[in-house]
């Protein structure tokens, strides 16, 4: 009776294994074809010379396309740009986000949504009408940031923000900015509302300022929300391409080129495949070693 | 009873499928896949035209797709790559035979070319759809050539309309350069050098190359000579010219834009389709009702040397003869028939022939007073250089070489360091 009792929960389990495969089918089928196959493709790829053409062969040259890249100066460049990105980019999106939530966490719960939605809407909204609304903005001729300066008396003369380089890229950061803070305010708001009040309260009662609650209370609970933030806003930093494509191009004087933009340049513009993937290893290599670091900081302070 | 049910439906479906099939099972069909070239670009305009030519060729049908510039190289690119690329597509020699016929995937045209297409097709525009051992990648259809324009109230309310002669559509350098002089006292944005990339290069080019009688190729093609001394001399007097603005945020479309809107008193990129554009105004008339003149690039010699656009079909050889063959007939139908005279007024540009199957090509602009002006400007076509290799990276490498000078570089270095790398690619 005890046997047949575990063969039939022994058949259960493998039926619900079974099944449990199956739902997962479609997602690893995805991700095998969409993720897993091109990033091999990619590695395998970036150790050729591989071009563009119906007659052409692709030739082995080991290592060669990554000894070039490190003498390319448009390749480093685009990396340094990248890191300023990343850089500037990653701590005040996290700082302005929890500030943001932190404040409108205990405002009426209505209150407390539109501010939510007013965050979240250059996520939803398409990049290509952020692009342009930002495009009108900057311009140089009619934009609107030159006119309200010139009307405050700021500036005496138009400032040609996305073709001027000493301020290119700076533009494209604020732009980045406020499509990225929409996501870690939504999550940093939730993740404030779960945590344990009594031990705020007990902190409070204990005579603890509303910094020492927050540093020592509630802090350490959304540290792993810190921590997914951080590593989410890091690759897409380090991912910028459509604004870069839609509104510089790279320019002017190469000083908005990111990694991604002079990836896709090299094998859409120039063809080159090989070494167009050769960067897109590097950049690989570099967001899973900072993520890495990253888990590894998060989980020290957990 | 419910299997019965599906079993008839199932074979509904299945003689449905056949049945239907075989009423077409002759037909072949094949895709166009088109640049905004004029109407070309127009899905109405080509509906008619491709539903004229399947009347005329019963089993060949045309789906067609439409391609911007900004993105269409990729596209087409990322067909190739995956065996996806359409049967036809509609461009110029810079693409169907400098880009991806010199790769091997275009069909060789040459046999489409008889000796009436010789005679008939203007010599420049011959040279250009043939790669120099002897195959053809495009079929030409139609031409112009791009000039610059001016606003002309601007120009008449600080007196510099004098400079300008309005006949031949012509003037000198000096004249030019006195022009702006007039124009950026009363506005500082007369002229922007738009370097932010995305085509239009041809108005950057032909500016500088025009000013002091400068070339961008050599004659044979292989070799960018954009360093010479007359395209330096030209790029110092626009550098330090008051009121020519080099912007690296602006591409030819925009230019084009801020021109009709009354920001820029000259746009450099222009042609007869800019011309007839009535988006926001009757053609020739910017938003605020300026009169748009065009004219030919200022220059110190004899006579300007205006950048050709030159237009027509090329087949992807995707290893059907069937669609190859279809494709054939779809392009002599459109650029050597009777038909040829509508799908040239399709794009608002020119024939590259007199005459096609008889039919006079020549007056089919008749009665079109803007047309029939722009022809004065087309004499001036001066070679078509567009056709070196290696054209993608050096037309990037152009615009960064603008921006630089735009941005106070020393420019004899900037345009040393654009031959330097335009030359490499070339040498691929």
């Amino acid at each position: 009776m005890r046997k047949s009792r575990s063969g039939l929960n022994q058949s259960l389990v493998r039926q619900e294994t079974i099944a449990g495969y199956l739902f997962l089918l479609p997602s690893l089928f995805f991700f095998l074809v969409f993720v897993v196959y091109p990033m091999f493709m990619c590695i395998y790829t970036s150790f050729f010379d591989s071009n563009m053409g119906k007659n052409t062969v692709d030739t082995f040259i080991g290592f060669g396309n990554y000894k070039e890249l490190f003498q390319d100066k448009i390749f480093l460049g685009a990396l340094r740009n990248t890191v300023v990105i990343v850089v500037v980019a990653v701590p005040t999106v996290c700082a302005f986000s929890l500030w943001v939530a932190s404040a409108i966490t205990d405002m009426k719960p209505v209150l407390t949504s539109a501010f939510r939605v007013i965050f979240y809407l250059p996520v939803v909204t398409g990049s290509v009408a952020v692009t342009v609304v930002w495009k009108w903005m900057y311009n140089n001729y009619y934009g609107i940031f030159n006119y309200l300066l010139k009307s405050a008396g700021v500036i005496d003369k138009n400032i040609n923000w996305l073709g001027d380089a000493r301020y290119a890229l700076w533009c494209i950061i604020l732009i980045l900015f406020t499509t990225s803070v929409g996501q870690p305010i939504v999550l940093y708001v939730s993740a404030l509302g779960n945590v344990d009040q009594s031990l705020v309260e007990a902190a409070e009662v204990d005579g603890a300022t509303p910094m020492q609650v927050f540093w020592k209370i509630k802090w350490p609970q959304i540290m792993p929300t810190t921590l997914y933030i951080v590593v989410i806003t890091t690759i897409n930093s380090f991912q910028c391409f459509a604004l870069i494509q839609l509104l510089t191009s790279g320019g002017p004087n190469h000083s908005t080129d990111t990694v991604m933009y002079y990836i896709y340049y090299t094998a859409f513009k120039l063809y080159r495949y090989g070494y167009g993937n050769a960067m897109g290893v590097v950049l690989m290599l570099i967001i899973a070693l900072l993520s890495a670091v990253q888990f590894k900081l998060g989980q020290s302070q957990d | 009873m419910k299997k019965l049910l599906a079993l008839v439906l199932t074979l509904c479906m299945v003689f449905a499928l056949f049945g239907g099939s075989a009423a077409y099972a002759d037909d072949v069909t094949i895709s166009l896949w088109t640049y905004p070239i004029g109407g070309w670009g127009n899905s109405e305009i080509v509906d008619k035209l491709i539903a004229d030519f399947e009347a005329a060729n019963p089993g060949i049908k045309v789906t067609v797709e439409y391609l911007a510039y900004a993105d269409g190289d990729d596209k087409v690119n990322t067909a190739i790559e995956g065996n996806a690329a359409p049967d036809l597509i509609m461009e110029g020699p810079e693409r169907l035979v400098a880009n991806w016929g010199a790769k091997g995937y275009m069909v060789d045209l040459a046999e489409l070319w008889d000796d009436a297409d010789k005679a008939e097709i203007l010599p420049v525009v011959q040279a250009a759809c043939f790669n120099k051992a002897g195959a053809s990648y495009e079929y030409p259809l139609c031409m112009t050539a791009h000039c610059m324009a001016i606003n002309l109230n601007r120009f008449q309310a600080v007196g510099a309309d004098k400079l300008i002669d309005l006949d031949t559509h012509t003037w000198t350098t000096d004249q030019f350069i006195e022009a702006v002089k007039l124009l950026a006292a009363e506005n500082p944005n007369v002229a922007a050098i738009y370097c932010s990339g995305q085509g239009g290069d041809q108005g950057t080019r032909a500016i500088i190359n025009n000013l002091y009688g400068g070339t961008f190729t050599d004659a044979d093609h292989t070799k960018y000579t954009a360093d010479s001394p007359e395209n330096i001399k030209a790029l110092e007097l626009l550098a330090g010219l008051e009121g020519v603005n080099f912007d690296p945020a602006i591409n030819g479309g925009e230019e084009i834009n801020l021109f009709r809107q009354g920001i820029l008193d000259m746009a450099f990129c222009w042609n007869i389709g800019a011309q007839l554009n009535t988006d926001n105004n009757d053609a020739g008339l910017t938003n605020d009702g300026d009169t748009i003149v065009c004219m030919a690039f200022p220059t110190d010699q004899a006579q300007p040397a205006l950048c050709g656009g030159i237009w027509g079909f090329g087949i992807f050889d995707n290893g059907s003869a069937e669609k190859i063959e279809a494709a054939k007939t779809f392009i002599k139908y459109m650029a050597d028939s009777a038909a040829t005279a509508d799908a040239v007024k399709a794009s608002t540009y020119f024939a590259v022939r007199d005459t096609a199957d008889g039919v006079d090509l020549t007056k089919i602009y008749d009665g079109n007073e803007i047309m029939s002006e722009y022809t004065k400007l087309m004499p001036f076509l001066g070679d078509y250089y567009q056709v070196v290799p290696g054209w993608a990276e050096a037309r990037t490498a152009w615009w960064n070489m603008l921006q630089k000078v735009g941005s106070g570089a020393d420019v004899t270095e900037a345009v040393t360091e654009f031959c330097a790398t335009a030359n490499a690619a070339a040498g691929k």
